[in-house]
């Protein structure tokens, strides 16, 4: 794309945040010289791609916006090797453009919409429902360029597929959301489309069908007993992920909760995963757009949280999300059987329905086994900035390793000036909230 | 070694080499030795905390944790500490921190970058700490202590069908501690990841003696990726007390394939095809005539054609249905790209036969000379048959002959060379012939290690890598876990790097004196090593 479309995309998400835009650099040089410039102003700054994902994290503490969409292109993409490199402003949808023109593709499909950047997928550690066979960004990035909180340019990692070169700065600056640096440059590994890809989905046995609309102890168990099955069947699946009902209306899917399933990879494998699921409940075709039309069903304003346990204790996080009282909401659920993680949106601003707490245990009676179980991990992903104290901060887990995430942080960042407060750190002061809020992803 | 490149200067960069009494051109590391009077006093601490069999001092007890899998370079520790349990563990880490002494975490000691040589300081070796301390089949996850041996853990998981899947050559010796330091690989990790990818979560022993958990073994992970930075920090970062790993479900199939080339360009490029075909290959090994007349010579045996320039070993594993017509395309691939031959293996028996061949190849070279340098480096894929062809003509040009036994699937290139350490003409010739072949990979768009780590061996390699900036934020991270540099000092990244970095005035010093010492020392004698049984 353009330069000059960029900029036109850009300036969309900094009108919104209501900030000026300090700069739209379109080469690391640039970025590194803006960035120094504002340690030495003391200018906190925003960091925007292209503006897709506002009030995604903390609210952030900012004097102006970064504005990263012009820093764009595909730099390299050697077939034979299955690697690219891009700028961190372009879009998935242009890296899955050129990657699909060798029969290729990026296995990153954060929920969302597909023409936010890499940059923003990898700052945020993002990942959609490939991560169940490709796993997060953490696997997929193969080296990162990012400009320091002093505007100090870092190369990290390189484009071979193995590498173990030094300390890994490419896993610090995947997921810190920008903090510790502006990511500028990343190099990734693709994969080879399949000969075959097909999406089914598979009809949930009525019992746990039930449990996860009744939530009810026994019926939980129901569930529980067949995700035990889909766990141990053999399956090469590339995703799999549970919907409640209301999402898979949505989805036009059915009215009740199911399993999607991609099966991809040669005929003979494909036919008999395909059998393999048939034996866990009806199976049905579903066009290939499905899973974009997933990644695509929250609303524009909306609350969404992750809550995730070890696999086993899936059923009974579904069984609280996929119950009556959230369909009342209207609350849209879908969870990762293999990775033990259920997503849930909230439609509107106002956070309805949002758990006051994290949800709870395992099912079972005191003295149980069971009640040794951790709480669930709780991860809010989008809040309307209003919300973050009164809805957020019961789910908030202190954590040990802060002491090392501070010092991180300072060694990155010094001045504090990158997208200050989007992980929630409370070591600064919380702002007034003098205009309105919205938080962005870099 | 004695007699090799008179003429090297700070830069030069020392390679594995075997060497038996010969002196050594060799990096020092980055602290001063303890003085006897603050050894003897921190002697004692230990011994109270661990009792006094545990605590040795003797040279000759010492011998055994001198050196680690890399051939040639040796270091006398100034003593070695061996707690027994996690809390003999925590007191002892924690005398140290009070005592301001630096340390080194040793595993097995089958790494093979010198990462685990202390010198004049402490050894802090794991090897007791070997229980598992929690297996979850339901959800493949397993808790063990840093000691556990990786195919121990393999072993205690598969009455469950379940296996841990880097499996390091070295895997019959290695520890998971010692894997999750260097992010270890092995042939499987070409489908299955490297060890970063099977951890989920570590309790880490700073070096300060507190203790954190990083990662999430109960749902996702959030805030910085502290656990990955952990993971292939190589002892610098602190010590895991325990290490939460992913288990992989046994393959319901496997199928493993031999395929002979009368041209090693055209075996590389078969990798290459076999990969952009979009198989996942769960290994993919090559082997050049060198390595295979070694193999064939040796009581491994593996029935490789003789004849042949190269081989490649392939397995595909994975569901039953379709894996056949994945062999297809992989036999396919080969013969396009020129194979004489391509045969799979008939049965279990079979199949153990190509991989013995395989996975003791170093271990069979090591019988044709006295002394064995290997090499671990990595380039594109496509670019292998160029830089295998650069790496041959090097070899020529120094009248050396450098063997290939590699991950070529990653593009993880392993050369050797077998040769006589005390033919110093040799040695020269050898010597100058790895700088240059690991010039070539990094020319390629490689990089200088892909699964043995930095530690001692490459760090000079390190600024021909990255840059100055991204050197000092490699050393900034580390002082983020040990701002005292006490964790394995003068390792990975070079001291200079770090000059204006240093957060201690003991480590202001200690760099001050590491900068004057760059570059040329003698070490102590070793015996001729067995190069071969470490790894890769």
């Amino acid at each position: 794309m353009s330069a000059a479309s960029s900029l036109a995309s850009a300036a969309g998400p900094t009108l919104a945040l209501g900030l000026p835009t300090v700069g739209t650099p379109t080469s690391t040089a640039e970025a590194s010289a803006l960035v120094r410039d504002a340690a030495a102003a003391g200018t906190r700054l925003r960091l925007v791609g292209r503006g897709r994902w506002l009030d995604a994290g903390h609210p952030v503490r900012a004097d102006g916006v970064l504005a990263l969409a012009a820093l764009d292109g595909v730099v390299d993409h050697v077939p034979g090797d299955l690697t690219l490199t891009a700028r961190a402003g372009t879009p998935l949808a242009e890296i899955a453009r050129v990657a699909a023109a060798e029969r290729q593709f990026l296995a990153l499909d954060p929920f969302g919409a597909a023409d936010g950047t890499l940059g923003a997928t990898v700052a945020t550690a993002s990942a959609g429902p490939l991560a169940h066979a490709f796993g997060t960004p953490r696997s997929n990035v193969l080296g990162v360029e990012f400009v320091t909180g002093t505007g100090e340019v870092v190369r990290a990692g390189g484009r071979v597929v193995k590498n173990v070169a030094g300390f890994d700065l490419v896993r610090l600056a995947t997921g810190a959301w920008g903090t510790l640096g502006v990511l500028t440059e990343v190099s990734v590994r693709l994969r080879a489309l399949p000969e075959v890809d097909v999406t089914v989905a598979v009809a949930l046995p009525a019992a746990a069908a039930a449990a996860a609309g009744a939530g009810a102890h026994g019926a939980v168990a129901a569930l529980d007993a067949w995700l035990a099955r889909l766990r141990r069947a053999p399956l090469a699946a590339w995703a799999l992920e549970l919907v409640n009902g209301p999402l898979a209306e949505a989805l036009r899917v059915a009215d009740r909760p199911v399993l999607l399933a991609r099966l991809a990879g040669n005929a003979p494998a494909v036919a008999a995963q395909r059998a393999t699921l048939a034996a866990l409940g009806e199976v049905t075709d579903l066009p290939a757009d499905l899973w974009r039309r997933l990644a695509a069903c929250e609303p524009p304003v909306a609350a969404v949280a992750r809550l995730s346990a070890r696999p086993t204790r899936l059923a009974t996080l579904c069984a609280e999300l996929f119950s009556p009282a959230a369909r009342a909401f209207g609350l849209l659920a879908h969870a990762s059987p293999s990775r033990g993680v259920v997503r849930f949106v909230l439609p509107g601003a106002q956070g309805f329905g949002m758990p006051s707490a994290a949800p709870g245990r395992r099912p079972g009676a005191a003295g149980d086994a069971a009640a040794v179980d951790p709480p669930p991990t709780c991860i809010v992903e989008r809040l309307p900035a209003a919300l973050w104290a009164s809805v957020a901060a019961p789910w908030r887990t202190p954590r040990a390793v802060d002491a090392l995430a501070r010092g991180a942080r300072r060694a990155f960042d010094p001045a504090g000036i990158l997208n200050a407060g989007i992980l929630g750190d409370e070591s600064a002061p919380h702002p007034a909230a003098p205009r309105p809020q919205r938080d962005t992803s870099p | 070694m004695r007699g090799v490149a008179p003429d090297a200067g700070p830069d030069v960069a020392p390679h594995a080499m075997v060497d038996a009494g010969v002196d050594a051109t060799t990096p020092q590391t980055g602290r001063a030795a303890l003085d006897p009077a603050a050894l003897a006093a921190v002697a004692e601490q230990l011994v109270a905390i661990v009792g006094g069999r545990h605590v040795l001092r003797r040279p000759s007890e010492l011998r055994v944790y001198d050196a680690d899998g890399l051939p040639g370079l040796h270091r006398q520790p100034g003593l070695a500490v061996l707690p027994g349990t996690r809390e003999e563990l925590v007191a002892v880490v924690r005398a140290l921190a009070a005592a301001d002494v630096p340390f080194v975490p040793r595993g097995a000691g089958t790494g093979l970058s010198g990462g685990a040589l202390a010198d004049g300081i402490v050894v802090v070796g794991l090897n007791r700490l070997t229980r598992i301390l929690h297996v979850d089949a339901e959800n493949r996850l397993a808790v063990v202590e840093p000691g556990v041996v990786n195919v121990t853990l393999t072993r205690a998981v598969a009455p469950h069908g379940l296996h841990y899947a880097p499996d390091p050559s070295s895997q019959t010796a290695c520890t998971i501690g010692g894997n999750v330091a260097e992010n270890a690989g092995g042939p499987h990790c070409l489908k299955y990841g490297v060890t970063l990818d099977h951890v989920a979560a570590v309790t880490v022993l700073l070096p300060d003696g507190s203790i954190v958990a990083l990662g999430n073994a109960d749902g996702e992970d959030s805030g910085y990726d502290l656990l990955g930075a952990f993971v292939g920090s190589e002892g610098c970062f602190g010590i895991a007390l325990d290490v939460t790993v992913r288990l992989a479900p046994d393959p319901p199939a496997v199928r493993t394939l031999l395929a002979d080339f009368p041209r090693l360009d055209d075996a590389a490029r078969a990798v290459s095809a076999i990969i952009a075909a979009g198989i996942v290959p769960a290994a993919l090994e090559m082997m050049d005539a060198a390595a295979i007349q070694a193999v064939e010579a040796s009581i491994y045996a593996a029935g490789y054609p003789t004849d042949a320039a190269a081989i490649l070993l392939c397995e595909v594993d994975g569901l039953a249905a379709g894996l056949d017509a994945d062999v297809a395309e992989v036999v396919r691939h080969c013969r396009e790209a020129g194979a004489r031959e391509v045969a799979v293996a008939a049965d279990a028996a079979q199949r153990a036969r190509l991989w013995q061949g395989r996975k003791k190849a170093f271990g069979a070279m090591g019988r044709i000379a006295p002394h064995l340098v290997l090499q671990d480096a990595v380039v594109p894929r496509t670019r292998l048959p160029e830089v295998l062809a650069r790496i041959a003509a090097v070899g020529a040009r120094h009248g050396v002959r450098i063997g290939n036994v590699f991950h070529a699937g990653d593009g993880n290139l392993h050369p050797n060379i077998s040769y006589d350490a005390h033919d110093a003409d040799e040695s020269a010739r050898v010597h100058a012939a790895m700088q240059e072949v690991m010039q070539a990979c990094i020319d390629a768009g490689g990089t200088i290690t892909g699964e043995h780590g930095v530690g001692l061996d490459k760090r000079d390699y390190m600024d021909r890598l990255f840059d100055a900036p991204t050197l000092r934020a490699m050393c900034r991270l580390r002082d983020v876990f040990d701002p005292a540099r006490r964790a394995n000092p003068g390792k990975v990244v070079p001291v200079r790097a770090c000059r204006e970095w240093h957060g201690t005035p003991a480590a202001r010093d200690a760099a001050r004196e590491a900068a004057r010492d760059v570059g040329r020392a003698s070490a102590a004698a070793g015996g001729p090593g067995a190069p071969a049984s470490a790894t890769t």
